[in-house]
């Protein structure tokens, strides 16, 4: 069923796996605490360059919380910690001589909910930009206008760029946090259920712009919805507990799991 | 259809309508006694404000804002340099207070999240918050009154500083807690430090919280009598700017000559109590004002 598929389809098809795309994220041997409750199990798991994977999972699995380590972002919490390895490139993340700011720099993170911050449409874009790098003003109207582009709201906010952000839609609130994190030109781009507070209209469009996002972005995603996992990513990995259960391409996942408890959570007998 | 109302009428109907009108008088009587006593508290509210209206409006004039007080017995006369007096002595107390109060409070929000010491402090900061404010004035006449020789308009501004600094660390510390989570988790995620992500991101989405709390510290400093007794006191010439000695200032003044035997003074008083009446009416209507600028933005 894969097979025939992968020789017919180009290989950016949207539904097929570039196995041989490169390593972009490599966790080893990760285990991860919050206090004493022992929440992600010594998972191993490798993320291709420019494809988009999914992590699914019933609530309390995990997902989240291995999507968060990989811009150390659960250290703004002193009791969570995090043991193993995550290469980025080569260079591990957890490696505590590593400069937080640059990671995440190079590692962009998208919401839940959306969290567009308290000022206008423009300096919510400009934002990361100010922070590291020192750009001439026409400079900065440049990134700013490319960032919008690509999230596909310049056209709904062009007239508006000095409203404040908190002004927009949701769904123009969570394009305009993916604005703002494609603006620092990142490498890999997490998102944390970027779409389960917005409509449908809302989440396709979001889901639309995350196909354009993987040409130049290495992506996770964390959803709950597992049809969303399907529609717009090329790899998958179901967890379970704190443990990777299950990883391969998607299409693979959905259509001939080989564990059985990642056949039964897809086929909605729990979860 | 039948069935229904056979099914109705063979229903006990006696008992269920007793005790439904058992409940029915219990939520009568809680009804006319939370009106009444709601009523009961306007009333004594009411009475004091109307009579303060009535009182204080006979002696307004506006000699009040040109005149110094007059001296004993004597007729006319303002409360001119109580006025001036008061304002030097609140924006003093409220700009010291202001950057201490919203600095610490962003220590207890931010930095001291997790700390045992930010927990003393604020535990500490909720006792000075309702320490009686006689207390204050008398601990600033120790501290600044007593060494110095003299009574003083700097002293005052110390006990009325020291008076707000709590109302301006408990609310800024609200205010910055009720900014969520994830507005910090997203500063923190495009790289900024976290002074960054404090001084542009949650002091903004705060900014109209921290604003309110400053301005009900000045409407709660701008009628303390107790603290300015001890240490700024009065002195019934005309305004100098002379901060070293004492300052006449509405409170105090109100004070005086509320319990002079002058019927002059006593009118002058009431004018007093109304100006400072008005004014914080005036703050507290201007601090909700900004509440629901917010809001509605």
């Amino acid at each position: 069923m894969n097979a025939p598929a992968i020789t017919s389809a180009p290989p950016q098809s949207r539904h097929t796996a570039d196995e041989t795309s490169p390593i972009r994220i490599a966790v080893k041997n990760l285990n991860f605490y919050y206090g004493s409750f022992h929440g992600l199990k010594s998972i191993n798991l490798n993320f291709h360059d420019r494809q988009v994977t999914a992590l699914i999972g019933p609530s309390g699995c995990g997902k989240s919380t291995l999507l968060r380590t990989f811009n150390r972002i659960y250290s703004l919490y002193p009791e969570q910690r995090a043991e193993g390895e995550i290469l980025l490139d080569g260079q591990n993340v957890l490696d505590p001589k590593i400069d937080l700011n640059e990671l995440r720099s190079r590692v962009g993170m998208v919401f839940q909910k959306p969290t567009p911050f308290p000022m206008s449409i423009y300096d919510n874009v400009a934002f990361g930009l100010r922070l590291y790098e020192k750009l001439p003003k026409a400079d900065l109207d440049v990134r700013v206008e490319e960032s919008l582009r690509k999230s596909a709201l310049w056209d709904e906010v062009k007239d508006k760029l000095k409203q404040s952000g908190m002004g927009l839609s949701g769904g123009q609130q969570q394009r305009l946090c993916i604005a703002r994190t494609v603006a620092q030109r990142p490498e890999v781009i997490l998102f944390d259920e970027p779409t389960s507070a917005l409509d449908p209209i809302s989440t396709g469009k979001i889901e639309e712009l995350i196909e354009q996002l993987r040409s130049e972005f290495t992506i996770v995603i964390v959803t709950h919805n597992m049809q969303q996992a399907a529609r717009i990513s090329q790899f998958t990995a179901f967890m379970y507990l704190g443990e990777v259960v299950e990883f391969g391409p998607t299409n693979r996942i959905f259509m001939n799991p080989e564990k059985r408890q990642t056949q039964d959570y897809i086929t909605g007998r729990f979860g | 259809m039948d069935a229904v109302n056979t099914l109705r009428a063979s229903a006990p109907p006696l008992k269920a309508s007793r005790v439904r009108s058992g409940r029915r008088v219990a939520d009568r009587v809680l009804v006319v006694a939370s009106t009444l006593a709601t009523l009961l508290g306007i009333l004594v509210l009411g009475s004091i404000l109307l009579m303060l209206i009535i009182e204080g409006v006979k002696g307004f004039s506006p000699l009040l804002f040109t005149e110094p007080t007059p001296g004993p017995g004597s007729e006319g006369g303002g409360i001119a340099n109580a006025i001036l007096g008061s304002l030097v002595l609140t924006t003093l107390g409220i700009l010291v207070a202001t950057p201490v109060g919203v600095m610490a409070g962003t220590y207890l929000a931010e930095y001291g999240r997790h700390s045992k010491v930010a927990d003393l402090i604020r535990f500490l900061n909720d006792i000075l918050l309702s320490a009686p404010s006689i207390l204050i004035g008398l601990f600033v006449y120790t501290l600044m009154v007593k060494p110095m020789g003299s009574y003083s308009g700097w002293a005052g501004a110390v006990a009325l500083a020291i008076i707000a600094t709590p109302v301006i660390v408990r609310t800024t510390e609200d205010m910055l807690r009720l900014v969520p989570a994830t507005l910090r988790e997203a500063g923190a995620a495009l790289g900024a430090p976290p002074s960054k992500v404090i001084t542009s991101i949650t002091w903004r989405g705060a900014s109209a919280g921290i604003v309110t709390g400053i301005i009900l510290a000045l409407a709660r400093i701008a009628g303390e009598t107790a603290p300015l007794l001890f240490t700024a006191l009065n002195n019934n010439s005309w305004f100098s700017a002379n901060l070293m000695g004492g300052i006449p200032n509405l409170p105090v003044m109100i004070y005086q000559f509320a319990l002079s035997p002058y019927p002059n003074w006593q009118q002058l008083a009431w004018a007093g109590a109304l100006l400072i009446t008005v004014t914080i009416l005036a703050l507290s209507i201007v601090a909700r004002f900004v509440i629901k600028s917010e809001r509605a933005r």
